[in-house]
């Protein structure tokens, strides 16, 4: 009990601290001249005054090291996660989640038995069921199915495990975007790469440990907070390195700074931080000193790192990287380069797969297939690279959206739509994992006639997250943070770990 | 009348806690009191209204009795108890103000009543609560072994103990149904706490069901509630073990259907019944495929880790249940032949060593070699050409061996044939001529030459 008041006013005192800003500062300065005038007066009145403010703050090993890793408390599978999202929902039932069915009712109304008591985020009245627009075939030794929109991909299916019934309760882009990184549709909770990151430190210190790159001519929806440290240290947040000109913004030296200056520099700043940081125990401030020096390291390793030009011509068109641009292709090819050089957490956004219907390029049949070849070379690229380095036995890399896509077309207004469009779906959809411990061709899952509903093997969003910490070497019940008086986990006070597909 | 008469019984429980108060307040004034005498006179109020509300609570006690239908063999004793001690409670009230009238009481020491007064009230009280809560309300969460030495029936959980040889002789109700039936329904479904009338000890229990019918639907799993209650979601109030409690494992729950679809079989073994061994791999050892040898290992000396990481190297532990260790060079490129010897204090706890990216050369071999629990090694990015790599075949726990983008040349493939444990080489990027050897020692150690295209499509350049 006393530890934990001790540890909530320690939670007070560090808010206060972020909250004391330059006002603060300038207040604090005219109280104490106008102390020091009194205290001359009232020389030894109070002799509490004129003694020092005793601060418990001091700095533990992990403090001035936040990313030293550490071991995991089991057996790990994976070493890092190479985590693919597709912001704004891809369409399951025209890639991985086939419905002949579904074909033998396109254009007929939807029942209103399915409608009854589901929000959804544009479709009004009664919207009519519309078939797939892919074709797809049984693809590899598994059988699992694959679209005509991803033909690479075939390759690599026997390499994946498929989730179809995945559900989460969020229709909306954001709040479903957030608890599907962070476990909660709130803000305020850390994101997966956060927890990784905070548990397990990184190998490589001269790069972060979590890197996050997007792709798409957007970041999602949800903002920075998918990728933020919520209530952990905010040292564990991902960095968002760019494909397109200099991979982290500001890191470069001006000219005529030299990096001998560069570093004395730093290490006076972090001096004075450091004094800081004992008299006000503000974490920020911590958080601050670790950045300055992870930048300086960076100034060499990320460049070199983020250079996708000395990769083979090979490696380049089978990826079909387009150098000089922002593209999922690049964040792919990078992607395998950071996990090589050791980097726990990678996370790749790729903006555009909102296929409502409304306008060309968000279409099911035109749009879609426009998304789909842009991330079908690269993804399959990247499976395949992995696995000839050696690296896809500790990856794990994790594809999905934030939900799915409705079997009916959209209506949005009750009125026909200018192109074939689906609306958000949170009931039933696929994602697929595939990597280190993870069962190679599986297929848990399955969804009614028409992909509306799981009706086997439903699996949720915690479901996902303890599968992905089990394979990182955690116990998903186990890992807690804690804060405000209560342990936090990942997965709050549900999920389980889906051993369906695990090998 | 009836329903003064049940209201009254009702209020049993509340009211019996008063002349307990009373009373046992009464007691311990009177030991406080024992040598001072000062609140000789408050004493007997004490117990004068103890055994005004303990003959209150006689009177719902009996009203409850009669209201809801207990035997009267099984309150018997709590009654006369409780009679009793609504007696002793005025007894010991006439006693204290000195009453003359009972001879024999005045012979009888104060001290003595008072500590069968004591012996009473919590025998009566105890006697109470066992009616209410049941008998094994307060030894319940004793540990095993503690019930065992009172005397006290303990509820075993039975082990499902199958193996690869066993599985098909093993006994499908006895050695798989009815411990999954013990370990998380019999608590609730015994003889002695018999919920919904429904025991689930015995087979012949089993079929006859409970309150609500049978639980068993001739070879249909659908129809049976023993199988559909398991099925409900939690928040459903039928749903069966009830929330809080054990609840069965997917794979649990799977194979009491099965067993119920294959007509609940109580006798023969798993290979009678006809049930396919993938409803019981679950229970089967799990075959552990660990980047490390599943032996224990003494810890290593904290500061021989410290020292070694002075230098560069980056070293973990594997996980925090194993002290093997991880040992990986990525920030010390310039680990070299000669830097070996800095992991000599530590290399029989070596599982991991990741020497890509680094200066060694084929004489790194020879020292490899030494350890004797490597069982992932990363060469790549390295100047090996696989010259004496055929030292390395001492190692019994060697599984992966990365060789990528590595001068490995053709005529040293063979060699990997003298290694036991061997699963995976990587040979992507090498001086390797022909790509023919895909596999060695009949398929146990498999070669990845990489080198993976993606053809151009024509739908590669097709935009919509």
């Amino acid at each position: 009990m006393k530890d934990l008041i001790d540890k909530l006013i320690q939670e007070k005192l560090a808010r206060e601290a972020e909250a004391k800003t330059r006002r603060h500062f300038i207040k604090n300065c005219a109280q104490g001249i106008g102390g020091l005038a009194l205290s001359s007066i009232f020389a030894g009145c109070d002799p509490l005054s004129s003694s020092p403010k005793k601060t418990q703050a001091a700095f533990s090993e992990r403090d001035l090291n936040p990313l030293a890793t550490l071991a995991p408390p089991y057996s790990s599978k994976v070493k890092s996660v190479i985590y693919l999202h597709m912001a704004g929902a891809p369409s399951q039932l025209e890639m991985f989640d086939y419905k002949p069915e579904l074909q033998k009712f396109d254009g007929q109304d939807c029942p209103q038995s399915l409608l009854e008591g589901k929000k959804f985020a544009f479709i009004k009245g009664t919207p009519k069921l519309m078939g797939p627009q892919a074709k797809f075939k049984q693809e590899g030794e598994s059988g699992n199915w694959v679209s005509d929109y991803m033909p690479h991909f075939k390759k690599v299916v026997d390499d994946v495990a498929f989730l179809k019934a995945v559900h989460t309760d969020q229709f909306n882009h954001g709040p479903a975007q957030l608890f599907m990184h962070t476990g909660s549709a709130r803000l305020g909770r850390p994101s997966i790469g956060s927890w990784a990151t905070y548990g397990l430190g990184s190998v490589n210190q001269n790069l972060p440990g979590f890197v996050v790159l997007t792709s798409g001519g957007n970041t999602p929806d949800a903002g920075k907070s998918v990728w933020g440290s919520g209530f952990l240290p905010s040292v564990y947040q991902g960095v968002q390195c760019r494909s397109k000109g200099d991979p982290v913004l500001y890191i470069k030296d001006p000219d005529g700074v030299t990096r001998n200056l560069k570093k004395s520099t730093i290490e006076a700043i972090n001096k004075i931080n450091k004094q800081e940081y004992l008299k006000y125990a503000d974490p920020e401030i911590l958080a601050r000193i670790n950045q300055y020096e992870m930048a300086y390291r960076m100034q060499i390793a990320v460049p070199e790192v983020m250079n996708i030009n000395n990769e083979s011509d090979n490696i380049k068109q089978m990826y079909g990287v387009e150098p000089g641009k922002e593209s999922f292709a690049n964040n792919c090819l990078l992607a395998r380069k950071l996990v090589e050089d050791g980097v726990r957490f990678v996370q790749l956004f790729d903006w555009g797969w909102d296929t409502h219907g409304n306008i060309r390029s968000g279409s099911i049949d035109m749009g879609l297939r426009n998304k789909c070849r842009e991330i079908d070379r690269p993804i399959t690229a990247l499976l395949l690279d992995l696995k000839q380095r050696g690296l896809l036995d500790e990856t794990l890399v994790v594809w999905g959206g934030e939900f799915g896509r409705t079997p009916m077309q959209e209506n949005r207004g009750n009125k026909k739509m200018a192109y074939k469009g689906r609306d958000h779906h949170g009931d039933a959809f696929t994602m697929w994992m595939a990597g280190g411990g993870i069962k190679k061709g599986a297929c848990h899952g399955k969804t009614d006639d028409i992909g509306f509903s799981g009706i086997e093997g439903k699996v949720s969003v915690h479901d996902v997250h303890a599968t992905i910490l089990q394979q990182l070497g955690f116990d998903h019940e186990q890992f807690t943070y804690e804060f405000q008086g209560r342990n936090f986990r990942l997965t709050d006070v549900e999920g389980e770990v889906i051993k369906e597909i695990l090998a | 009348m009836e329903v003064l008469k049940q209201l009254l019984g009702r209020l049993h429980p509340l009211l019996v806690h008063l002349p307990i108060g009373f009373i046992v307040f009464g007691l311990l004034l009177q030991f406080l009191d024992r040598k001072k005498k000062d609140y000789a006179q408050l004493i007997p109020i004490a117990y004068f209204w103890g055994g005004i509300s303990a003959v209150a609570a006689c009177i719902t006690g009996y009203l409850q009795y009669l209201s809801e239908g207990y035997s009267f063999e099984s309150i018997k004793w709590h009654l006369w108890s409780g009679i009793l001690t609504a007696l002793f409670s005025f007894l010991m009230y006439f006693k204290l103000n000195g009453a003359k009238s009972f001879n024999l009481l005045n012979k009888m020491p104060i001290v003595f009543l008072s500590i069968i007064f004591l012996i009473l009230i919590s025998f009566t009280g105890h006697q109470g609560g066992n009616i209410t809560h049941g008998k094994d309300y307060l030894v319940e969460p004793l540990p095993n072994n503690i019930k065992s030495a009172l005397g006290i029936e303990t509820f075993e959980a039975k082990e499902i103990l199958l193996t690869e040889d066993n599985w098909e002789t093993a006994l499908i109700y006895e050695d798989v149904i009815h411990p999954i039936l013990n370990n998380k329904c019999v608590s609730c479904h015994n003889p002695k706490k018999a919920k919904g009338n429904l025991l689930l000890h015995a087979p012949e229990e089993i079929l006859n069901g409970g309150e609500n019918g049978v639980v068993i639907s001739d070879k249909n799993a659908a129809e049976s509630d023993l199988y559909i209650r398991m099925n409900l979601p939690m928040d459903n109030d039928d749903h069966m073990p009830p929330e809080g409690k054990t609840q069965p494992t997917k794979e649990e729950i799977k194979l009491v259907g099965a067993w119920i679809d294959a007509g609940n079989p109580f006798k023969g073994t798993i290979k009678d019944s006809g049930l396919a061994k993938e409803l019981f791999t679950s229970f089967l050892p799990k075959k552990e495929n660990n980047d490390y040898p599943n032996i224990e290992i003494k810890p290593v000396e904290h500061d021989s880790i410290i020292a070694i990481e002075k230098t560069g190297i980056h070293i973990d532990q594997i996980n925090k249940t194993s002290n093997f260790l991880s040992v990986s060079c990525i920030n010390k490129p310039s680990f070299s032949d000669v830097d070996f010897e800095i992991l000599l204090p530590i290399k029989s706890n070596i599982a991991r060593l990741d020497l890509g990216s680094t200066k060694v050369s084929d004489n790194i071999f020879k020292k490899l070699a030494t350890l004797p629990n490597l069982t992932i090694l990363k060469l790549d990015n390295t100047s090996i050409s696989g010259k004496n790599i055929e030292q390395l075949s001492v190692l019994n726990n060697l599984k992966s061996i990365n060789l990528t983008a590595t001068n490995f040349e053709s005529e040293h493939i063979s060699k990997f044939a003298n290694f036991s444990s061997l699963q995976k080489i990587y040979l992507y990027k090498t001086k390797v001529l022909t790509t023919e050897i895909k596999t060695l020692n009949e398929g146990q150690i498999s070669i990845d030459y990489g080198g993976y295209e993606l053809p151009a499509l024509p739908t590669d350049s097709i935009v919509y």
